[in-house]
């Protein structure tokens, strides 16, 4: 089966990349993510409640699936969303513990909680741009084109999978490290989707 | 209890991470939930932790939110009311 990488985004602590064009960020002294976010002029103030992780991801898939390119309003039942990384939720995991950790300040935050797991980005991406399609997380010891290419592959199991927004999301200790590409079957252009490549977008 | 409202709108702002909103944003009458600030049920939550964790009120019942949480002004007259710290 032929799959094709239409559009990858890759975002890193210092740089945003689409397509092998670099996005000019307006830097400010806040956080980088939401540099981001206000650079793009993206309107949806759900995205300062969520974590670092999601936002990442959000972030990516705001530039890969633009308005243009994805109809926003209506369901769609042909796109699947399928991610890894290697940190799972660990920051808001951490984040999470020190709300409960002291018994004399005995306060956990429900806020934080529904972050503690790592697929809640990709419901975040599927909320944003209503895609039905099915959706799944994996944890990796370490970033893996083999692994990616694997899970990406196998969503076009589903016949009704034409399309798969895929790759690593990675959030942990300020560290920011994402791949996303968006993937089609049958199509003829764009960059082949195979191991080699998605471990060059990836450098 | 107008330092109080005051007080209520920054520590909602934080807790929410209500991000692009001012204190003076937030009309103190109008319902926090349904419209305006467009509140969701984790929020809900979120004040119900704040109420305890900064003025020592334990709501039991997560339905008496419904009625405390009408507007900053409402929650304000509550917690005047049954505040312990």
């Amino acid at each position: 089966m032929d799959v094709t990488i239409c559009s990858y985004c890759r975002l890193t602590n210092d740089k945003v990349v689409v397509n092998g064009m670099e996005i000019p960020i307006q830097k400010t002294e806040g956080p980088w993510l939401n540099d981001i976010y206000r650079s793009l002029k993206i309107s949806y103030p759900k995205f300062f409640k969520m974590d670092n992780l999601s936002k990442a991801g959000f972030l990516a898939s705001e530039l890969l699936l633009k308005d243009e390119i994805i109809d926003k309003e209506n369901p769609k039942k042909d796109i699947s969303i399928v991610l890894m990384n290697r940190s799972a939720s660990l920051d808001d995991d951490r984040m999470y513990q020190e709300t409960i950790e002291d018994k004399n300040n005995y306060y956990p935050s429900p806020a934080v909680f529904v972050y503690t797991l790592p697929n809640i980005v990709n419901g975040e991406i599927a909320i944003r741009n209503k895609i039905m399609g099915e959706t799944s997380f994996y944890i990796s010891e370490a970033f893996s084109a083999e692994k990616i290419y694997n899970v990406a592959m196998d969503a076009f199991s589903d016949e009704s999978i034409s399309q798969v927004v895929c790759g690593w999301t990675d959030y942990e200790l300020n560290k920011c490290d994402v791949l996303l590409l968006w993937i089609r079957k049958e199509n003829q252009n764009g960059i082949p989707f195979n191991i080699n490549n998605i471990y060059h977008l990836h450098i | 209890m107008e330092a109080l409202i005051l007080e209520l709108k920054k520590e909602i702002i934080e807790v929410l991470n209500l991000e692009e909103i001012k204190p003076e944003d937030i009309d103190e009458n109008a319902p926090l939930f349904g419209e305006g600030l467009g509140l969701d049920s984790i929020d809900a939550l979120e004040l119900i932790v704040l109420m305890e964790k900064n003025y020592g009120i334990k709501l039991n019942n997560a339905s008496e939110g419904r009625d405390i949480f009408k507007s900053v002004r409402v929650m304000a007259e509550y917690i005047e009311k049954n505040r312990t710290k």
